[in-house]
């Protein structure tokens, strides 16, 4: 059986599963972003408080694996607390607060260090701060995350796979059970791999438009 | 007039920049600012803009005073850009070209339009060839003349400028001093710190000599010539031995 055979005949199955991953994908982003960002901001104008807390947190989250922290608010967690949560939102959480801290503690470092004088520029030149934050401190900012906000993004993509795991039906489940029932592990990982790279080319087009779109070098020449 | 009074400065660990500075700035006046480096000008002059506060003294803008410590309820908003200042660092936007680096704060500032004035500028300049270019595509010297164009699109009362010749050659230096000169026609009060006696003999109202985080000596140009201290001769003998 080729690629294109198993991609015909399991076609409705890929779809489901693709469309789960979609949907995890939609919450972690959505939340990772617009929280993400927002802690971030709160972080580097309130350091002592927020900062160190996103500081630390961030630090917990990206040195203990997340299947780890997955594994934990799945089963030790919910038999502690005696619920049981369906795997999509508590996979959808953990991920998204993986996210939430990743993008929170890049914003937080890119907001502390921007640097002073072009505030102080925007100051003696009379502009009101909104303006200063509006036409000097968002633009530069903005050029200055985006690549890093965007390989995150690809990155807590990838890291949905371990959705599975949990038995979230997602796109990397739905490829274990179909290898399961014809036992073609090269096909079938090598049609996953094409969804992914259509899942993810969008992603890079767009990372691409918007770096050639409001990116520049602003290093000496 | 810009003035201060007791202006004094130091640093978080205590260890004071200067002390007691008293000065007056006035409208249509050249002041100029001279003195070893690491005396503390620069701290002075980000004192005077309103952007670092001094320990304690009072400055004036016209008619609205600052006094320091702030006092409880703080202070009126600075009189930027009525009062403003062009910095070494010269702080130019890097996302925006050198055009629009000078355009958005007329713009911001509800100020006319400004583009013929900003032609005027580009010819006194000489900034037509660089001017749509980004500030890391251009020379430090352009870049100061920007800066300074900048500053001078706000219709400022009050001008602080530091070293800003520091990157141009001696046409450059004589075309922007010059055009300083004529800005007392204009009722501009300038302070400017500087290397250059020459033009501290030639076009100042005011000479300053700053040693030791004080005023050591100030008075007209003549100080130039006939300086009253012996810091201040030594001073000029040694850049009159270096030049």
């Amino acid at each position: 059986m080729s690629v294109l055979d198993i991609l015909i005949t399991y076609h409705i199955a890929f779809l489901q599963g693709l469309s789960v991953t979609l949907q995890l994908c939609a919450v972690i982003w959505s939340v990772g972003l617009v929280g993400g960002i927002a802690m971030g901001v709160l972080g580097a104008h309130r350091r002592r408080s927020w900062g160190l807390t996103i500081q630390g947190t961030s630090f917990a989250f990206s040195a203990i694996p997340t299947l780890v922290i997955l594994f934990w608010l799945h089963y030790p967690a919910q038999a502690m607390f005696d619920v049981v949560i369906d795997p999509f939102y508590t996979a959808a959480l953990t991920l998204s607060l993986v996210n939430l801290f990743g993008v929170g503690e890049i914003v937080r470092q890119a907001v502390a260090d921007f640097p002073r004088q072009y505030i102080v520029a925007g100051r003696v030149c009379g502009m009101r701060t909104r303006d200063i934050v509006r036409h000097i401190q968002l633009p530069i900012l903005f050029r200055q995350l985006l690549p890093s906000l965007m390989i995150l993004q690809v990155g807590m993509l990838h890291a949905s796979l371990f959705a599975s795991l949990i038995s979230v039906e997602e796109l990397f489940r739905v490829a274990q059970r179909i290898n399961s029932l014809i036992y073609r592990p090269i096909e079938i990982y090598t049609a996953l791999a094409l969804f992914f790279l259509a899942v993810c080319l969008p992603i890079n087009i767009l990372a691409a438009w918007l770096k050639k779109r409001y990116t520049r070098d602003y290093s000496e020449r | 007039m810009l003035t201060a009074r007791n202006l004094s400065f130091a640093y978080d660990d205590g260890k004071t920049v200067f002390n007691n500075v008293d000065l007056d700035i006035d409208l249509g006046g050249i002041t100029v600012l001279i003195g070893p480096s690491g005396t503390g000008k620069t701290t002075l002059l980000r004192c005077l803009a309103l952007l670092d506060q001094p320990r304690s003294g009072e400055i004036a803008v016209d008619e609205q005073r600052f006094a320091f410590p702030i006092p409880a309820g703080g202070h009126a908003p600075a009189p930027w850009p009525r009062l403003t200042a062009v910095f070494q660092q010269l702080f130019l936007w890097p996302h925006l070209t050198l055009r629009e680096n000078i355009l958005l704060p007329v713009r911001l500032n509800g100020l006319e339009d400004g583009h013929e004035e900003l032609d005027k500028l580009i010819e006194a300049f000489d900034m037509g060839a660089f001017i749509e270019r980004y500030p890391n595509e251009a020379s430090l010297g352009q870049r100061q003349r920007v800066a300074l164009a900048r500053a001078l699109m706000l219709k400022p009362h009050y001008l602080l400028l530091d070293e800003i010749t520091s990157a141009l050659d001696v046409e450059q230096i004589a075309k922007i001093l010059g055009y300083l000169k004529t800005l007392r026609g204009q009722n501009i009060g300038i302070f400017l710190i500087t290397h250059l006696l020459g033009f501290a003999r030639h076009a100042a109202d005011q000479v300053l000599f700053m040693d030791g985080g004080v005023i050591a000596e100030s008075g007209t140009p003549d100080i130039l010539k006939n300086p009253q201290t012996e810091r201040l001769f030594q001073f000029l003998s040694v850049i009159a031995a270096a030049s």
